[in-house]
């Protein structure tokens, strides 16, 4: 009955489109005999198969051995369909041997998915919002962060990199901030173990199989009290049965810097401050670092001091993009290794990974070793067991002034050609004593003599027992372990000046002691989880439940050691100087226990109930508080198998409704912060006797946890097997209760105050809607369109506090979005237009604070492309985020160094404040042509001002809203008749792939990408909407050769 | 069973890492070194804005240095560190309250509590003082007046006075857990009268004191002066030193800053004649490196390479960055002590006592005392004796009859109230220069003295503001500083708006 209906429906769509294709085919076309093969993908015959005539009636049937006739015209296109398999079409090319495979159409609500407490589920069981990134998706771009490989992907996932660097950090929100100062970033849980977020920046992304995006809380409840970002599950893979298959790549993928700032190009170093000539305009300097000097003209002219030797460096008085130049094509070296073997007792996954990376600093370098070895055994009929082990290592040796290194370029104005000072040991002119610059290293000097030295070493393992007594019970025992160990060296290089260099530069140039830090580190984490899972059906009804109890503990220890003043040069050791090392350290431990069950109850095939509960023991809160429960709820409903109607409607696939109710308790401080402590400060100990200084935080009395409550909604539709997919989810959020170090007046005595209070919102919409309006037997095009708009809110502090800072210009404020960037602004008329001062023309300036916009995303829009045509595979991803602002700090040093486009825009001359208006003698505003801001040049003049410049927040507060071309890959699979010659080789691949290729930015934004925008560079801040200096965001583009054998 | 014995597996909360409590014998000594920091810090800001320092060839960026157009952004750290630092001498108060045993503790704390206060009142005016220091009680602590603070300082010191004296049997300080006195309770007793005597010259006419008398151990006739034995060592340094000299590992320390000529007027004739002193203070002087505020151009000297301006000593007798110390002036060396309050700012308050009829006594003795005293500190060494071959009453003498035809120096000149009281606080200014360069500038907004004319082009030694001042004021100076902005934002519904930097006066200024 389905069956037919369908057929009847595409005879009326057939006969409609009949009319006009007809029409063409009649005059144009030859009618012949077509005949050829349907298989599935395994290569299987498939009988039954009707293959049509596009826009005619003619119908055929394949026969047993898949083999189908049918008369057609030629280049007429062929469709074939049959139950359980997606429509394929082909054109008509030849008239026998027209093969075509098609591949299976699974309804997506039987997929099967890892969600909390390491628990497979159907699509149709789950009441909340999920995404599943398949491998392909994640590595398509070769990205060696699976950060980087999320990006855009996503509905609800806000991934932005927090810095550049040999080995960028990605910091992972899901349906926006919720936590005023605690921790933000999605969970990670890695083969059912928690791992830290540092993990993504290190394990290889090659070996993951799928990662599942749990959005909400309530989904993820299971996993404790650090569920209530949502969560990551990530599956590595594991052998299959029956498949042994070995597979090596390898990829080089080059490094640009891109969106650096915009500069000005006409003005070199100097200004008033030595004097101006008789037309008023400044006077050139050869050591200045500000660019105010004159227009450049071409002439060769002297830079810097002349040495001791009397000899000066020459160079012409023109605009140098050095500082552009200055930054290296960085490469990545990526080889893969990968083994896969299975039988029916036990499966293998063996892979290996060598990453090698030099940066866009020059010197800088990275690289990562990996190996992972998965397994599973069946150990009798009712005893399996699964393990992994992984062991990661990367090393960094870079400059750590990256960051101070972008500064001095933007203070050496650009007549000065940086790319000549490269060789600082042998070039007296590039040598710290004969550098031009008194204020400012030279860059090559400064990356060689400031380096940071970084081993990391992971180790990392799960283990699970599973024993089944009856088909109805069975128990697990899973552990797992992380541990981190680690070490950073620091150094700076010293270097004495010569007395001549130290006179000739005014006592500006001072000697360099030189100093070594060394900080040793380790951390592990032991998981252990025992549950009991228990099944009964009865009737129309099937139960299901975990009971079950977890222990987790962490351990740290980090010691800090320093020394200032080396002795010999060139050793970099805490034994090397006249001065006594300064050293600190610290241990953690921190235990939780938990007990959680999950029930879940499902009525025929369309109604299923999931329950979640947990109780929590933590050690860091005091015993009075550090009990908590939590429970979560959520039901689908899949209203096409409920409903016939609905079930009869042609061409609707599935139609589910989901929702979901949650509550999840958070601990959001660590180790020990209940008391205040009291510490040696101010050069205490002196010659044995002791001083004490009391703490800068104040804790409250019972300390309890943090919860984050909410509810989400939403729809799940496919049409047309899969010809599109939608769905939409609502979801709403409060965290109330949060545990907050409250900045407060130094008045109290205190810096922080440590205590429960303040309340944030979060609400929100995720859409995705994918289509593949083409699958033939030579094309297959899939779209997907993604949007997610989130509002989150401060609802309360505290009722005594107007505002918490977050981190830099980063605050949050009861009543705005969280966080909002606060700072300082110009005195405005009602209208908004800035009051000048009637005599000097110079701003007024708001002695308040003022919000100057929102710094949270609240939009993203994400636009991809998947198109197969034959043996090429084409993969693009475009992302919009805006609804922000950001404020660029960098700004301010750009001004002062005169290099920032800003300070040409009215050519340095006088001028007019732009949109301005004075008060006249009446005390009336007045529009302001007039008055002229009298110096609008110079190395006092307006730009350098504090005050009235570089102090306004305002004035470098922009959009934050970019378009971004993420992804951009095209890859070609050889043909496996060549390859067979090999004799060994069974597939070999070739592709070519970009990531962050374009962005386009508003005018407004002269600055950088803004994604880079977290303030302090680390993942861990919400202080977002602050860009800085850490360094250049880049843009990424190689190939990659695959082989399989 | 199950419970307790899951209770101990989660007792793991025991901070191995820090203290979780402490004695005020560990507080106190840490306390007043910490205040001898911050008024190092407070000097830097003080002789800047009073003409002791002035920026140097080779730097910019002074922004409102230059201009005095304050941002609440600038100079948070006065008001920060101070309120940290109260709040130690706050926990040796609360934590000996009622102790007889720690009743020296508890005074000590409470004298260096009304010396901090002050600092703050003569900065800020208005400051949180009643609610101040309560930590999680009073979170956005209000404001009191800064004429009801003072009076209220000067209890605070009658309290302590009342301490000391009524506890003949308490736990002495000692050198270990006083390094300001080393366990002297007069001279405690003394620097708490001088406090006092302070408050109430500065107070007297902007606000009443409930009593105005002294306790018999008078006032301080030595230098008040902080060391609990720095060193050359990673953060042991005597701080100001460590600022202007050089650091421990021979790094050079402050070089945007030379002495102004305004100042230097007093010692290289243009003003008075005064080489002894001049000597003493700068870097070979009279050929010091100087310049008056503001200005820019490429003319302008840069400091000293090696040691700075302040170090004394011709360029021939400087030894190399390592040697640098055990020297005479201001900067003697990186083991040399800090003082918090000096005795010949002692003599002159006493003076000024003396003319204004706050304490019965001859003027003229504490005036000349006060010079003795200025020229007997710089000529100390690190270690607080005298170097060999100087006599500090002699040179006094010889500064006497070298400027003979001055009432600055020749009290016997200065006939009215005016000229007497221009004399002494000049002498003070003279005997504070860059080292409480911030007393300097309290006791100008609060005299005028020394005169400062407001016409600052071409007129380095008779203006001591600078050339590109944005004050609206005669002088062309500020009257003091912004909030700092974590007030702002901290502390909105208290702090006060609409503070000019140019027009708002602390409560005892003209």
């Amino acid at each position: 009955m389905h069956m037919k209906k369908k057929m009847h429906m595409r005879k009326i769509v057939s006969s409609l489109l009949a009319g006009i294709l007809c029409f063409v085919i009649g005059v144009s076309a030859q009618v012949r005999t077509v005949t050829g093969k349907v298989t599935d993908d395994n290569g299987k015959p498939i009988a039954g198969v009707t293959v049509k005539v596009k826009g005619t009636t003619k119908v055929a049937v394949s026969d047993d051995a898949g083999v189908y006739k049918i008369a057609a015209a030629d280049n007429a296109t062929l469709v074939f369909s049959t139950v359980g398999f997606s429509n394929m079409e082909a054109k008509a090319t030849k008239t026998s041997g027209l093969n075509v495979s098609l591949h299976t159409f699974s309804n997506p609500l039987d997929e099967v998915v890892v969600t909390a407490a390491g628990t497979n589920v159907k699509r149709k069981e789950q009441g909340y919002n999920s995404s599943t990134i398949k491998s392909g998706e994640l590595v398509a771009a070769k990205p060696t962060n699976i950060g980087s490989g999320l990006a855009g992907k996503v509905p609800g996932l806000l991934v932005s990199a927090t810095g550049g660097g040999v080995n960028p950090n990605y910091r992972l929100i899901l349906r926006g901030q919720r936590s005023l100062l605690g921790n933000n970033q999605a969970l990670i849980v890695m083969d059912n173990v928690i791992v830290p977020s540092a993990m993504l920046g290190n394990v290889n992304p090659e070996d993951i199989e799928d990662i599942t995006v749990l959005n909400g809380a309530g989904a993820v409840a299971l996993y404790g009290s650090d569920a209530s970002n949502g969560a990551l599950i990530i599956t590595t893979k594991k052998g299959r049965k029956g498949v042994n298959q070995i597979k090596v790549s390898n990829t080089t993928t080059l490094e640009h810097t891109a969106f650096l700032p915009k500069t000005q190009n006409q003005f070199g170093q100097g200004g008033n401050g030595y004097g101006v000539d008789p037309n008023g305009n400044p006077i050139g300097s050869n050591i200045e670092n500000q660019a105010y000097g004159p227009r450049f003209n071409g002439q060769l002219q002297a830079i810097g001091a002349p040495l001791a030797d009397g000899s000066q460096f020459m160079s012409t008085y023109s605009y140098h993009d050095d500082w552009k130049r200055f930054w290296n094509t960085g490469v990545t070296n990526q080889s893969d290794f990968s083994l896969t073997s299975g039988d029916d007792i036990s499966t293998l996954f063996f892979s290996g990974q060598y990453v090698n990376v030099t940066g866009t600093t020059p010197g800088d370098q990275f690289n990562r070793a990996s190996v992972r070895l998965n397994g599973t055994r069946k150990i009798s009929s009712k005893i399996s067991s699964s393990y992994s082990i992984y062991y990661i290592q990367n090393r960094y040796d870079i400059t750590s002034q990256t960051a101070t290194m972008y500064n001095n370029m933007i203070n050496i104005p650009t007549n000065i050609p940086i790319l000549q000072f490269k060789d600082w040991q042998n070039n007296k002119f590039a040598n710290p004593n004969g550098f031009e610059n008194p204020w400012y290293q030279n860059p090559y000097f400064t990356k060689d003599n400031y380096r940071q030295l970084t081993r990391n070493d992971y180790l990392n393992g799960a283990l699970s027992l599973n024993y089944a007594p009856t088909h109805w019970l069975d128990f697990t025992w899973k552990t797992g372990f992380t541990t981190q160990n680690s070490e950073t060296k620091s150094w700076v290089g010293k270097f004495i000046y010569t007395d001549y260099a130290k006179a000739a530069s005014g006592g500006s140039k001072t000697d360099i002691p030189g100093s070594v830090t060394e900080n040793p580190s380790n951390n592990a984490q032991i998981t252990s989880d025992f549950q009991i899972r228990l099944n009964k059906k009865v009737k129309d009804f099937n139960f299901s439940g975990i009971l079950a109890a977890s222990l987790r503990q962490n351990t740290s220890f980090t010691s800090t050691s320093s020394v200032s003043g080396l002795v010999v040069a060139g050793l970099y050791n805490l034994s090397n100087s006249l001065n006594y090392p300064t050293t600190s350290s610290a241990t953690t431990e921190t235990r939780q226990n938990a007990v959680y069950g999950e029930f879940k109850a499902s009525y025929k095939n369309y109604l299923y109930f999931h329950a979640t509960g947990r109780n929590d023991w933590v050690s860091v809160l005091d015993p009075n508080n550090r009990s908590f429960f939590y429970p979560a709820a959520d039901l689908s409903f899949i209203a096409t198998e409920a409903f016939k109607s609905l079930k009869d409607i042609k061409g609707l696939d599935y139609l589910k409704l989901r929702g979901g109710v949650s509550k999840v308790g958070n601990v959001n401080i660590g180790a020990y912060s209940l008391l205040p402590t009291f510490g040696q400060a101010n050069g205490y100990p002196y010659n044995g006797v002791a001083g004490y200084t009391v703490g800068n935080q104040i804790v409250a009395n019972g300390l309890k946890p943090e919860f984050t409550t909410g509810w989400e909604a939403g729809a799940d539709l496919s049409l047309f097997k899969g010809f599109a997919d939608a769905n939409v989810t609502i979801y709403n959020t409060h965290t109330t209760n949060q545990t907050v170090p409250v900045s407060i007046s130094s008045a109290t005595g205190y810096g922080t105050y440590l205590f429960n209070t303040g309340e944030t919102s979060n609400a929100g919409v995720e859409t995705k809607l994918s289509l593949t309006p083409i699958r033939s037997r030579n094309w297959t095009v899939t779209t997907g369109i993604s949007y997610t708009h989130n509002n989150n809110q401060v609802i309360s502090i505290n009722s005594q506090l107007a505002s918490l800072a977050i981190g830099g210009n980063s605050y949050a404020i009861p009543g705005q979005a969280f966080p909002v960037i606060l700072g300082t602004d110009y005195a405005r008329d009602p209208q908004g237009h800035v009051i000048v001062d009637p005599i000097t023309g110079l701003p007024n300036v708001n002695p308040n604070n003022v919000n100057l916009g929102n710094a949270s995303v609240k939009d993203i829009l994400a636009v991809d492309a998947n198109i197969t045509f034959k043996s090429f595979h084409l993969y693009a991803l475009f992302e919009y985020r805006g609804g922000n602002v950001i404020y660029n700090s960098q700004g301010p040093s750009e001004d002062w160094a005169g290099s920032s486009i800003r300070t040409v825009q009215y050519n340095r001359q006088r001028f007019v404040f732009p949109n301005s208006v004075y008060m006249d003698a009446s005390g009336k505003y007045v529009a302001n042509k007039t008055v002229l801001i009298q110096n609008g040049n110079g190395n006092d003049g307006f730009w350098t001002d504090q005050v009235h410049n570089m102090g306004i927040t305002s004035n470098y507060v922009t959009s934050g809203a970019f378009w971004k071309l993420r992804q951009l890959s095209i890859a070609y699979d050889l043909p496996t008749a060549l390859l067979r010659k090999t004799k060994a080789i069974k597939g070999a691949t070739i592709s070519l792939q970009g990531r962050n290729l374009f962005v386009w930015l508003p005018k407004s934004n002269i600055y950088t990408d803004p994604e880079y925008s977290s303030n302090d560079g680390s993942n861990n801040g919400n202080g977002i909407g602050v860009t800085g200096l850490s360094s250049p965001p880049s843009r990424y583009y190689g190939g990659t050769i695959t082989l399989t054998f | 069973m199950g419970a307790s014995s899951c209770k101990k597996y989660l007792d793991v909360n025991t901070n191995p890492n820090a203290a979780t409590s402490s004695t005020p014998d560990l507080v106190l000594p840490q306390a007043i070194v910490y205040t001898a920091a911050q008024v190092s810090s407070f000097n830097d800001y003080g002789s800047r804005t009073v003409g002791y320092s002035v920026n140097a060839g080779g730097y910019g960026g002074f922004g409102s240095v230059w201009t005095y157009d304050y941002a609440t952004s600038e100079m948070n750290g006065l008001w920060n560190t101070t309120y940290d630092v109260l709040e130690d001498f706050q926990y040796v108060i609360t934590s000996t309250q009622g102790s007889t045993t720690y009743a020296y503790y508890n005074a000590a704390a409470r004298i260096m509590k009304a010396y901090n206060f002050q600092l703050l009142v003569d900065e800020y005016n208005n400051i949180p003082y009643t609610k101040a220091l309560q930590g999680s009680n009073a979170v956005v602590p209000t404001y009191d007046n800064g004429k009801d603070i003072y009076p209220a300082l000067a209890n605070q010191i009658d309290s302590a006075l009342a301490l000391i004296n009524g506890n003949p049997l308490a736990l002495n300080l000692t050198a270990a857990t006083d390094p300001l006195f080393g366990g002297n309770m007069t001279l405690w007793k003394q620097f708490a009268n001088t406090i006092k005597l302070r408050l109430i010259i500065r107070g007297t006419g902007a606000t009443t004191f409930a009593n105005n008398t002294f306790d018999p151990a008078g006032f301080l006739t030595t230098d008040a002066i902080v060391n609990p034995g720095y060193a050359k060592a990673s953060g042991q340094q005597n701080p100001s030193w460590n600022t202007w000299v050089t650091g421990y590992t021979n790094s050079a320390g402050a070089r945007s800053y030379i002495p102004g000529e305004f100042a230097f007027g007093y010692y290289n004739g243009a003003k008075l004649t005064d080489p002894a002193r001049g000597n003493a203070i700068y870097y070979n002087f009279p050929n010091t490196p100087i310049n008056q505020m503001g200005i820019g151009t490429v003319s302008v000297p840069n400091a000293p390479a090696t040691a700075g301006a302040w170090y004394a000593a011709t360029p021939a007798t400087i030894p190399a960055v390592g040697a640098l110390g055990n020297n005479i002036g201001v900067m003697k060396g990186y083991n040399m002590g800090e003082p918090l309050m000096l005795a010949a700012e002692s003599y002159f308050l006493q003076a000024e006592a003396n003319v204004r009829g706050i304490v019965a006594g001859t003027a003229q003795t504490n005036f000349l005392n006060g010079i003795k005293a200025s020229f007997a500190y710089l000529y100390t060494l690190p270690n607080g004796s005298t170097q060999t071959g100087y006599n500090a009453a002699a040179d006094a003498a010889t500064y006497q009859t070298a400027n003979a035809g001055s009432y600055l120096v020749n009290f016997s000149l200065a006939l009215t109230t005016a000229q007497k009281t221009e004399a002494i606080i000049t002498q003070k200014y003279i005997a504070l220069n860059f080292i409480h360069g911030h007393e300097a500038w309290n006791e100008y907004r609060r005299t005028k003295y020394p005169v400062s004319s407001g016409i600052t082009t071409n007129n380095p030694y008779g203006s001591m503001a600078s050339v590109l001042s944005s004050s609206t004021r005669p002088d062309k100076l500020p009257t003091r500083v912004q909030y700092p902005a974590s007030e702002y934002s901290y502390n909105a519904s208290n702090v006060p708006s609409g503070i000019s930097v140019f027009s708002s006066l602390i409560f005892w200024a003209q």
